[in-house]
C-alpha cells in the first residue's frame, strides 16, 4: 500500500521532466492512445449515458492511463509513479467511508451508484463565489443552513476585511480566513445546526499558510470539517497542496481533493475530460489520501458546466467512478447565468439531475460562473437540494430525457447568459426571505419540471 | 527536386500534426530548394497554424495540439526568419503574458499564448506566480505594446492591479495596453483598475490583443 510519506518521497526522486514535455510528451499521447484503444466517443444526442459497460470502460481506461502518466509535481520537476499493482492494492484496502460534522449534525459519507435510492449528499451554499462584505457572508450563511436536507456548508469567500481588500498570500489573506470562518460558524449556530461539517475550508485562505494558520482549533475549524487541496490541470501538484496534506492528514482531518479539468485545454474534449477526471479520482486516492473528489469540469470557453458536452463528461466520469472507486465524488455544479433568471434555475436542474442519476453527490453551486461578487442567493442551492431529492432513484434514460429538455431551453445562451440580480436585490436583508418574484420564478420552474415527470419528495 | 507545392503543403501539414521534427526538415528543405523563405511563412507556416487555430476554435482541436502546432511552427519560423533581410520581417506586434503574484492558475494564459502566436503575435511568456516589476521589466526589455495579467482567484485580482500600479508609479503606464483576464475578473474591475481591457475566454482575448495591436499601430502582419 503506498502512504503519503511514499509520496512525499517519491516526488524527490521520480522521473525528472520539464512541465511542457509532461505536458506534451507524456500527458496528452497517452490520452490520446486510450481513448483510441477504448473506443470512447462523446455521444451528444446523450447527455446523461446509459451504458455500464461505457462507464467500465472510462474507468479501466483511467486506471491504464493514470499508472502510465503518473503526477506532476511542479515544484521538482519530478514524475511520480507508482507500481500499477501498488495502485491497484492502494485503491482496494482504501477507507470507504468518512465521517463529518459534529454533534446532530454528524453523517457518515459513502460512495453512491448510479441510480441510487439513497439522496446524495447535499454539500450547499456558494461554491467558493466571492462575498463583497462581512455581513452578506453571515446573512448568506444563514440562509443556506436554513434549507432543510443541507448536510454540509461551502461557504462564500470573503473579499475584505474592514473593507480592505484581501490580497492572496498576504497577511490579509490570513485574517481573511479567520474572520471568514468565525461568521461562518456564527451564521451556522444562528440556523441552529452548530455542528454542521463545512467542506470548502477554506475558501478565503489560497495558500497553504493561510490555510494551516487558519486551520487553528480556537478559530473554529475542526477536522471533522472537509479542507481544499487543489490539484492543479491537468494532474499535477506542488509542494503547497502536498504540505496542507501532511499537515492535515497528521490532524486526522479530511482532505478534499479538488479536481478541475478543462474541456478544450490539456484534456482536450468531452471524452478526455471525462477520462481525465475518472483518473484525478485516483490520484485523490493514492497520493492525496483524500475522504472525497470534489469536481467540476469545466468549459474553456463558458467557464461554466452546464453546456451538453460538459454535462456528458460529468454524467460518464461519475458513473464511472461511483461504480468502480471507493472514493466519493462530488459534482459541482457552475452555472453561466445568475440569480433570479429561468435560465438559473434550467442550468441547476440540468446539471442536478444528471449528476444525481449518475451516482455522484452535489455540491450546490457556483452561479453566474462564481465570479460575479454577490451574484448569488440560497434560493438556487435549495432549488438544486429539491431537485437532487426528486431526482433520486430516477433510471439515466428519463434524467437524459429531463436533461434534453432542458438543454433546449438555454443551451444557446450560454456564451452570453445573463447575470441577474445580486444577493440584496433578490432578498429582503432584514427578514431574510427571498422577494416574492424569485419566489414565483421559482415555483413556474419547479411546475414545469413536475409537468414533465419530476417527483418532488418535499 | 521535388516541386515547390509539395514542399510547402507537407510543412503547412508538419505544423498542423504538430510535427516539430518535421517542420525542422522540410523548412531546411525548402530552403535547400531555393523556395523563397517568405514564401515559407506567408503560404505554409502561417496558413498551418491558422487551420489549427480555426479547429481549436470550433473545439475540434485543443490545447495541445495548439501548442505543439505552434512549437512547429515556431521552429521553422526560427529556420526561414533567418533568411528573410530584417527589414522584411514584421511582426503583430509584441505580447507578455503572464500570472499575477500568487496565482499558479496558468491553463487559460496558455490557450491565450497558444491562440495569439498563432495569429502571428510575438509571446513572451513569463511564467504563473509572477510579481508586478517582471511583467513590466519583461515588456520594456521585449519591446512589449502589449501587457497581458491572468488571475484566477479572487484573492489574487490585486496582483492585477499592482501592474498598473507599477506602471504609473515608473512613468509607464501609457507605454503598454494592460489587458486582464481569468475566472473571476470583470468588466467592472478592468475599468476599476484601469486596465485597458479585459477578456472573459481567450477567444476573446485574442480578438481584444489584436485589436489593440491595430491600435498601437503596430499594423497587420505584413511582407
Amino acid at each position: 500500500m503506498i502512504t503519503y510519506l511514499d509520496v512525499i518521497k517519491a516526488i524527490h526522486t521520480g522521473r525528472i521532466c520539464s512541465e511542457r514535455d509532461f505536458d506534451l510528451r507524456v500527458f496528452a499521447p497517452k490520452l490520446k492512445e486510450v481513448l483510441k484503444a477504448r473506443e470512447i466517443e462523446y455521444d451528444p444526442e446523450n447527455p446523461v449515458p446509459d451504458d455500464d459497460a461505457l462507464a467500465d470502460d472510462l474507468w479501466s481506461a483511467a486506471m491504464d492511463f493514470y499508472c502510465d502518466v503518473g503526477t506532476y509535481c511542479l515544484d521538482t520537476e519530478r514524475i511520480v509513479k507508482f507500481d500499477e499493482n501498488d495502485i491497484t492494492q492502494t485503491l482496494k484496502t482504501a477507507p470507504r467511508q468518512f465521517t463529518f460534522g459534529e454533534e446532530k449534525q454528524r453523517k457518515v459519507l459513502i460512495q453512491r451508484r448510479p441510480e441510487d435510492i439513497a439522496p446524495p449528499w447535499c454539500f450547499l451554499g456558494a461554491g467558493g463565489a466571492a462575498v463583497s462584505s462581512e455581513e452578506n457572508l453571515l446573512r448568506l450563511v444563514q440562509g443556506y443552513a436554513s434549507i432543510p436536507v443541507i448536510d454540509s456548508l461551502t461557504s462564500p469567500a470573503l473579499t475584505t476585511v474592514e473593507g480592505t481588500r484581501i490580497v492572496g498570500g498576504s497577511p490579509l489573506e490570513i485574517y481573511g480566513a479567520i474572520r471568514a470562518i468565525g461568521l461562518a460558524r456564527q451564521a451556522l449556530s444562528r440556523a441552529g445546526k452548530p455542528g454542521l461539517p463545512i467542506m470548502n475550508c477554506i475558501s478565503t485562505a489560497s495558500s497553504a499558510i493561510a490555510t494551516i494558520a487558519a486551520s487553528q482549533p480556537q478559530f473554529g475549524l475542526r477536522p471533522s470539517d472537509g479542507w481544499l487541496c487543489g490539484t492543479l490541470a491537468e494532474m499535477k501538484v506542488d509542494y503547497g497542496v502536498l504540505s496542507k496534506g501532511a499537515y492535515l492528514l497528521s490532524w486526522g482531518a479530511n482532505v478534499c481533493s479538488e479536481t478541475a479539468p478543462v474541456l478544450g485545454g490539456y484534456a482536450g474534449g468531452p471524452e478526455g475530460t471525462a477520462l481525465v477526471n475518472a483518473a484525478y479520482n485516483i490520484l485523490g486516492t493514492v497520493i492525496q489520501k483524500a475522504s472525497y473528489q470534489l469536481s467540476f469540469p469545466i468549459h474553456s470557453n463558458f467557464q461554466s458546466n452546464t453546456a451538453r458536452n460538459t454535462l456528458w463528461a460529468i454524467s460518464l466520469s461519475g458513473q464511472g467512478i461511483a461504480r468502480n472507486a471507493s472514493l466519493p465524488v462530488f459534482m459541482l455544479g457552475y452555472l453561466a447565468s445568475g440569480p433570479m433568471t429561468e435560465m438559473v434555475l434550467y442550468e441547476t436542474a440540468a446539471w442536478v439531475i444528471a449528476a444525481v442519476a449518475s451516482g455522484t453527490h452535489i455540491e450546490a453551486e457556483g452561479v453566474c460562473k462564481a465570479t460575479h461578487v454577490d451574484h448569488f442567493t440560497p434560493m438556487e442551492p435549495g432549488f438544486a437540494a429539491e431537485v437532487a431529492y426528486a431526482a433520486t432513484g430516477i433510471k439515466r434514460d428519463f434524467a437524459n430525457e429531463l436533461v434534453k429538455t432542458l438543454l433546449s431551453k438555454y443551451e444557446d445562451k450560454i456564451k452570453d447568459a445573463p447575470t441577474g440580480k445580486k444577493f440584496e436585490e433578490c432578498y429582503d436583508m432584514t427578514t431574510g426571505k427571498p422577494s416574492e418574484d424569485y419566489v414565483r420564478l421559482y415555483s413556474k420552474i419547479r411546475k414545469e419540471l413536475e409537468d414533465l415527470g419530476l417527483k418532488f419528495k418535499y | 527536386m521535388p516541386q515547390k507545392q509539395d514542399i510547402l503543403d507537407r510543412l503547412r501539414s508538419s505544423i498542423v500534426t504538430g510535427d516539430e521534427e518535421a517542420a525542422k526538415l522540410t523548412t531546411r528543405e525548402a530552403i535547400d530548394n531555393s523556395v523563397d523563405p517568405v514564401e515559407i511563412v506567408e503560404e505554409a507556416l502561417i496558413p498551418g497554424i491558422a487551420e489549427v487555430g480555426g479547429k481549436f476554435e470550433r473545439m475540434e482541436a485543443y490545447l495541445t495540439d495548439m501548442m505543439m502546432a505552434a512549437n512547429a511552427m515556431k521552429a521553422g519560423m526560427n529556420i526561414a526568419l533567418a533568411k528573410i533581410p530584417r527589414e522584411k520581417i514584421r511582426r503583430r506586434g509584441t505580447v507578455v503574458l503572464g500570472t499575477v503574484k500568487g496565482d499558479i492558475h496558468e491553463i487559460g494564459k496558455n490557450i491565450l499564448s497558444a491562440l495569439l502566436t498563432a495569429a502571428g503575435v510575438d509571446v513572451h511568456d513569463v511564467g504563473c506566480d509572477v510579481p508586478a516589476s517582471v511583467f513590466a521589466e519583461k515588456a520594456e526589455e521585449v519591446g512589449a505594446i502589449i501587457i497581458g495579467a491572468s488571475a484566477l482567484m479572487t484573492t489574487t485580482l490585486p496582483g492585477q492591479k499592482d501592474i498598473a500600479d507599477y506602471l504609473n508609479s515608473t512613468g509607464r503606464r501609457d507605454k503598454y495596453s494592460l489587458l486582464v483576464g481569468g475566472g473571476p475578473t470583470t468588466e467592472q474591475w478592468a475599468k476599476e483598475i484601469g486596465a485597458d481591457g479585459y477578456a472573459e475566454t481567450a477567444t476573446d482575448g485574442v480578438k481584444l490583443a489584436l485589436r489593440q495591436l491595430e491600435e498601437k499601430g503596430s499594423g497587420p502582419f505584413e511582407r
